[in-house]
């Protein structure tokens, strides 16, 4: 199966900074910072260009799971509402 | 990890300038590795990785901006469409 089937993009896209995109953006950063550590650079000042990097690579790593994790919790939510649908009898309220 | 920190001091005593010996020029090896030098940056490296950030933020904010316009032009006909969802 695809990684984003093409009627994901019928969901609301999430916003480009989501909590998966920031996270692993953050985890790229951290990554960058902990090489610097392992290799004795200074770790804030040295390496700029690989901080902007990895932070980049995580933003998008990050966008384009969140995409699809929202597409399979609606696709399992759409494929719950049908069963429901399909099946009142089982669904009555609580006055039945 | 401390083993590999001792190995790195003990790298940047042994300047290993010279090229590696033809016989061992495919092994990876620590005795044929380098000194690193950070005080000059490798300027091709650099670029490379800021116009690679570059791309892939244009990449990204062009996708969403598609994304976007792809949602509202599927529902603004009122799921009446079959062909799209």
């Amino acid at each position: 199966m695809a990684f984003l089937p093409d009627e994901s993009r019928s969901l609301p896209p999430p916003p480009l900074l989501n909590k998966g995109s920031v996270w692993l953006g953050f985890v790229g950063w951290l990554s960058a910072l902990l090489d610097n550590a392992y290799n004795h650079r200074p770790v804030f000042r040295s390496g700029v260009h690989r901080q902007v990097l990895f932070a980049t690579l995580g933003c998008f790593v990050g966008y384009q799971l969140v995409k699809r994790a929202e597409y399979m919790h609606a696709k399992v939510d759409r494929e719950l509402f049908e069963y429901v649908r399909h099946h009142p009898v089982d669904f009555q309220a609580k006055t039945g | 990890m401390a083993a590999g920190l001792r190995a790195v001091r003990r790298w940047g005593l042994v300047v290993a300038a010279a090229p590696p010996p033809p016989g061992l020029a495919f092994t990876r090896s620590a005795f044929v590795v380098k000194k690193m030098n950070n005080a000059q940056p490798n300027w091709l490296r650099v670029g490379l990785a800021f116009s690679t950030s570059a791309a892939l933020w244009a990449f990204l904010i062009k996708q969403h901006n598609e994304d976007v316009m792809e949602y509202e032009r599927r529902n603004k006909r009122g799921h009446k469409c079959t062909e799209c969802s």
